[in-house]
């Protein structure tokens, strides 16, 4: 099965960011073994004149075309929709990409997406041509809105950014998958360790993005492998259809004619 | 006239407007080798407009660059 990003179809559905590695070899190695086909990066006021941020982004190149993957332009840092929009045009101006990864923070201790903006920058930029990718909160109506604006893609976070705490609220991510079964759901942010993204996979999201916890791992490289494989052992554990939980216990093996001892009873 | 490129001040003396392109050399060694964008006064400016848009006395420009994210 593939994952569908507005029509085209990749064989991962991992989406793996580029930052917090401990070097940029580190970070290409980590990709490549993480699988993915698509990648975060981002734009931020530099001095042009050092050399710094031309390497990180050939890097960046190198490793998206030998995947034969795509670019993943976010709009981190942005707190309004006219800052979002803004910054979604130089990015698709640079990254030659109408992909676009739509952050639009309303609180400075937890980073959680603004909705009111984050709808405003949807709607404009969806206008405009650009397929969004809404990064948001785990907040069925809105995830709704978006989808009806013309988002196919949404991403409802499944704890702040860059916590590791995992699917914050299980119950709200059923509820959006079970609610909208036509869209392609991402979790992106906040996952800490493979047994989320494969939780997710159970769920049956579409694909898991996220970056600081490979990035962060003693090793980056293992780490990416090993949520590849979760990934892939939840998207089969989805597909093969999750038995029902029970309350009472029920023996696995067989009772008829059990062994001697029950015999006397 | 006096403008902001990425927060940092410059001084064009005897200008009482230039273009983007113009106000780049300011800020850049080689703007052609570099993969940049640019917004003035928070609005996206398209690189083939750079000679006809117009940077005023106290105009800010940021520059953008490609930079890892998540």
């Amino acid at each position: 099965m593939s994952l569908n990003i507005y029509g085209q179809q990749l064989d991962s559905r991992f989406l793996i960011g580029s930052a917090l590695y401990p070097s940029p070899h580190v970070m290409k190695q980590a990709i490549l073994a993480s699988g993915s086909q698509v990648v975060t990066l981002s734009l931020k006021r530099q001095n042009p004149n050092e050399q710094s941020g031309q390497q990180i982004w050939q890097y960046l190149q190198e490793v998206v075309t030998e995947v034969n993957g795509h670019l993943l332009p976010n709009t981190a840092g942005c707190k309004t929709a006219k800052e979002a929009v803004t910054l979604a045009k130089m990015s698709r101006e640079i990254f030659k990409t109408d992909w676009l990864k739509l952050e639009v923070i309303g609180d400075d201790y937890n980073l959680q997406p603004d909705p009111i903006e984050l709808l405003s920058a949807a709607e404009q930029l969806i206008a405009d041509g650009f397929k969004v990718l809404p990064y948001c909160t785990d907040d069925l109506v809105l995830c709704q809105r978006l989808y009806d604006l013309g988002c196919q893609v949404i991403m409802p976070w499944a704890s702040p950014i860059g916590t590791g705490k995992g699917l914050m609220n299980p119950y709200n991510l059923e509820t959006i998958r079970l609610r909208l079964p036509e869209a392609t759901l991402i979790l992106d942010a906040g996952i800490g360790k493979p047994s989320d993204a494969c939780l997710a996979m159970e769920m049956g999201y579409d694909g898991v993005l996220l970056n600081s916890a490979v990035a962060l791992a003693d090793n980056p490289v293992l780490m990416a492998k090993a949520f590849s494989q979760a990934l892939l052992a939840g998207e089969q554990g989805y597909l093969a259809g999750i038995m029902q939980q029970r309350q009472t216990a029920h023996p696995s093996t067989p009772t008829l004619d059990t062994p001697f001892w029950h015999q006397n009873s | 006239m006096n403008i902001h490129i990425n927060g940092k001040a410059y001084s064009v003396g005897g200008e009482a407007q230039i273009s983007v392109s113009s106000a780049l050399t300011l800020h850049f060694v080689e703007p052609q080798r570099s993969t940049f964008a640019v917004a003035l006064n928070g609005d996206f400016v398209g690189n083939t407009d750079y000679d006809t848009t117009i940077v005023n006395n106290g105009d800010s420009i940021d520059v953008l660059l490609p930079i890892q994210g998540g």
